[in-house]
């Protein structure tokens, strides 16, 4: 790849260089920063906009109120401009994410939960799914690094995962939610750990120090939370990374002489269609938003999508089925206190054991339950069911309940590993679109069994543990709808192109100068929240592409 | 911006405070006001809610509200919902009913990162380091 030398830069609109990358989440943003940094000519389209802190209403007193609307996860309910709609009448799980500068990480808990060693070998371990095509080991360097940029907060020596490095910054207070939960820990002989999170505990890398707001989930208003357009943009920016914000990629251009991408089509924000030209090309839309272009991108010589001689782009979606297991108590435990990563964590049942009824298993994170509406409805899109009498949620059992609960409640949310089914698919919807026509995606998704008893049995467990914990009361809400944070798997990597989109560096296996680097490539889903390891396989395919640059086959 | 009329305001009021009564130490939905300027407040943060706030508000003038509810409930659960919601927001977002609920709102309160962890300190944590390793790892190639 010819690569212009330190600080280049695409001199002109739409004049080719080196790389253009589509999405500007955590794993197109690793690829930009470190790729400008080794003197490649980046630019990145990015349909949503520059997040503004001033807007993140968690300082102000209608914070939940808004997180059910404007600020809701869920692109179809938040309805903004930005968003593209999805199509989930056949989903049993409703994805959720959001277009920025930084992407979903803009509305994530920050919970920095690696990938294990077993999750890179499910196939070899447990004679299931399939295996990554490297190993914890081979993607712990970039695990490190990442965590330097990140500011990760926690504490060293998990006996959960193999020795490694410590983390940046000390950990979190758990504070009184926290300690609860451990303290039910310690009594059934579990495993636990101080939460490890995206969120320094001293200041680091232009972020502040978490200051406990506790509103993680609507964007962080102390400028606390890790989001990459503030630990990783300034740097892409004075290294010669362009980035076009308002930019909605309709398609990537592919040159069928030359077996070559050549750019990305896109509207700009004020409806113009424009084109940027690449020698590279690399797909960082997440596990909806990469599938959707790809087939998006369909042409003579990719009738069913680009890169899909193999015909699983947009196939084997997973999604992690969320229950969670609130435990309420007798003690003033101010859990509306954050931050709402988790505060503890446990993987004690983590590793596949075929006697309970499901193969691999689940973390837990311990996380605060909110403020005064959060109680009333504690998970979910509603503040309150409908149905049943008006007095069941009203009248003086609201106040029973706020009494009762607020303040005194403490959440256990599962994360189970989801297993690939070419069922559970992304595909183009044939009449819905965005606001400027393009077609949106549709969602075909079942949970399935495996899931399903897995979340059953974890469930279980977890009211044991908030009972040995002194939980007065507790409520289960099981498998909920609004919890698509984690979209996995739909343009996987492996080693054979007829089983896999991918190679282990990213690299289509039909298209050379083609990549996919963010979590559409994981052959499996692992059991824990993946953030850590999307910017970790970015860095390293980003690294190898460096390291390569004088063999890519470039348009 | 939705204006609304004082006869649907004292609509709202009433329908809140079957809602939101006073006891147990609360005091009612009308006491805090929320029928007034936070009204107008919610409905400027949200006017999604809106039209089936006011579709409710239709369906219940002039009846007993207890029973307007009821009939809400039963016939149109999103009126009554938006209704809920505006009504709930508002009560807990003003400062006397957080006051008493012992709410200060997501209050920005940095820790000390050097103080070292109860957890740290009491032993706590040493038993689950003690129990030694329970990762599976990468099996030989």
């Amino acid at each position: 790849m010819a690569s212009s030398g330190s600080g280049a830069r695409a001199r002109r609109h739409g004049e080719e260089v080196d790389v253009c990358i589509v999405g500007a989440g955590p794993s197109g943003s690793v690829a930009a920063r470190y790729l400008a940094e080794a003197g490649f000519s980046v630019v990145t389209l990015e349909q949503g906009d520059w997040p503004d802190a001033a807007e993140f209403p968690g300082d102000k007193p209608e914070f939940e109120l808004v997180a059910q609307k404007q600020w809701h996860p869920n692109p179809n309910v938040r309805d903004r401009d930005r968003d593209y709609p999805i199509n989930t009448d056949e989903s049993a799980i409703n994805p959720l994410m959001y277009a920025a500068v930084g992407g979903s990480t803009t509305l994530y808990a920050g919970h920095w939960t690696p990938f294990m060693p077993s999750d890179f070998r499910v196939r070899t371990l447990d004679g299931i799914a399939d295996d990554w095509p490297f190993t914890y080991e081979d993607l712990l360097p970039s695990l490190e690094a990442m965590e330097r940029v990140v500011g990760v907060s926690g504490l060293p020596g998990n006996p959960a995962y193999p020795p490694r490095r410590a983390f940046p910054t000390p950990p979190l207070p758990i504070g009184k939610c926290g300690m609860k939960a451990a303290e039910g820990m310690d009594k059934l002989g579990w495993h636990w750990w101080p939460g490890t999170n995206a969120m320094p505990s001293v200041p680091y890398n232009g972020l502040n120090p978490c200051a406990r707001r506790g509103t993680c989930m609507t964007g962080c208003p102390e400028g606390a939370k890790s989001t990459a357009n503030i630990t990783l943009w300034p740097h892409a920016l004075k290294d010669g990374a362009r980035i076009v914000v308002g930019a909605r990629v309709r398609e990537i251009t592919y040159d069928a002489e030359r077996n070559r991408v050549t750019g990305a089509t896109y509207i700009d924000r004020n409806g113009r269609e424009r084109h940027q030209k690449a020698r590279t090309v690399i797909v960082c839309g997440n596990g909806i938003g990469t599938p959707r272009l790809l087939l998006l991108s369909a042409c003579a010589a990719f009738p069913d999508g680009l890169a899909n001689s193999s015909g699983l782009v947009g196939k084997r979606l997973m999604m992690h089925p969320f229950s969670a297991v609130l435990g309420v108590f007798e003690e003033d435990l101010e859990s509306w206190r954050g931050p709402f990563g988790h505060l503890i964590e446990s993987n004690e049942f983590y590793e596949t054991d075929e006697k309970r009824g499901f193969m691999r298993g689940a973390k837990w994170g311990a996380m605060p339950a909110g403020g005064p509406l959060g109680t009333t409805g504690f998970v979910g899109s509603k503040i309150f069911d409908e149905g049943g009498r008006v007095e069941d949620s009203w009248g003086t059992n609201l106040h029973d309940l706020v009494d009762r609960r607020f303040g005194h409640s403490m959440v256990w949310g599962i994360i189970g590993e989801d297993l690939p089914e070419e069922s559970n698919r992304v595909s183009l919807d044939p009449k819905l679109t965005d606001t400027d026509g393009i077609p949106a995606p549709k969602l075909d998704y079942t949970v399935s069994e495996n899931s399903s008893n897995m979340l059953k049995f974890h469930v279980d467990r977890l009211l044991e543990a908030s009972l040995a914990a002194g939980a007065i009361e507790t409520v289960v809400v099981h498998q909920v709808p609004d919890t698509g944070w984690h979209l996995l798997g739909t343009a996987r990597m492996g080693d054979d192109p007829r089983t896999s989109v991918v190679d282990e560096w990213g690299r289509s296996h039909d298209v050379p100068n083609l990549f996919v680097f963010d979590a559409s490539a994981f052959p499996t889903s692992g059991g824990v929240n993946p953030t850590a390891t999307i910017m970790s396989v970015s860095h390293r395919q980003t690294m190898h592409m460096i390291s390569e640059r004088r063999n890519v086959e470039a348009a | 911006m939705t204006t609304v009329s004082n006869e649907e305001r004292a609509v709202f009021a009433e329908l809140a405070d079957v809602l939101i009564p006073a006891a147990e130490g609360m005091p009612a939905a009308s006491d805090v006001d929320v029928q007034g300027a936070m009204l107008d407040h919610i409905l400027g943060l949200r006017p999604d809610l809106a039209e089936a706030f006011r579709r409710g508000l239709s369906a219940a003038a002039g009846k007993p509200p207890a029973d307007a509810a009821e009939a809400l409930n039963r016939d149109d659960a999103e009126a009554l919902g938006a209704i809920g919601i505006v009504a709930s927001a508002g009560y807990y977002m003003t400062p006397a009913v957080r006051e008493v609920i012992g709410y200060p709102g997501q209050e920005n309160r940095p820790a000390d990162p050097d103080e070292t962890p109860e957890y740290v300190a009491n032993g706590m944590l040493q038993q689950v380091i003690d129990r030694g390793p329970i990762f599976v790892p990468t099996p030989e190639a």
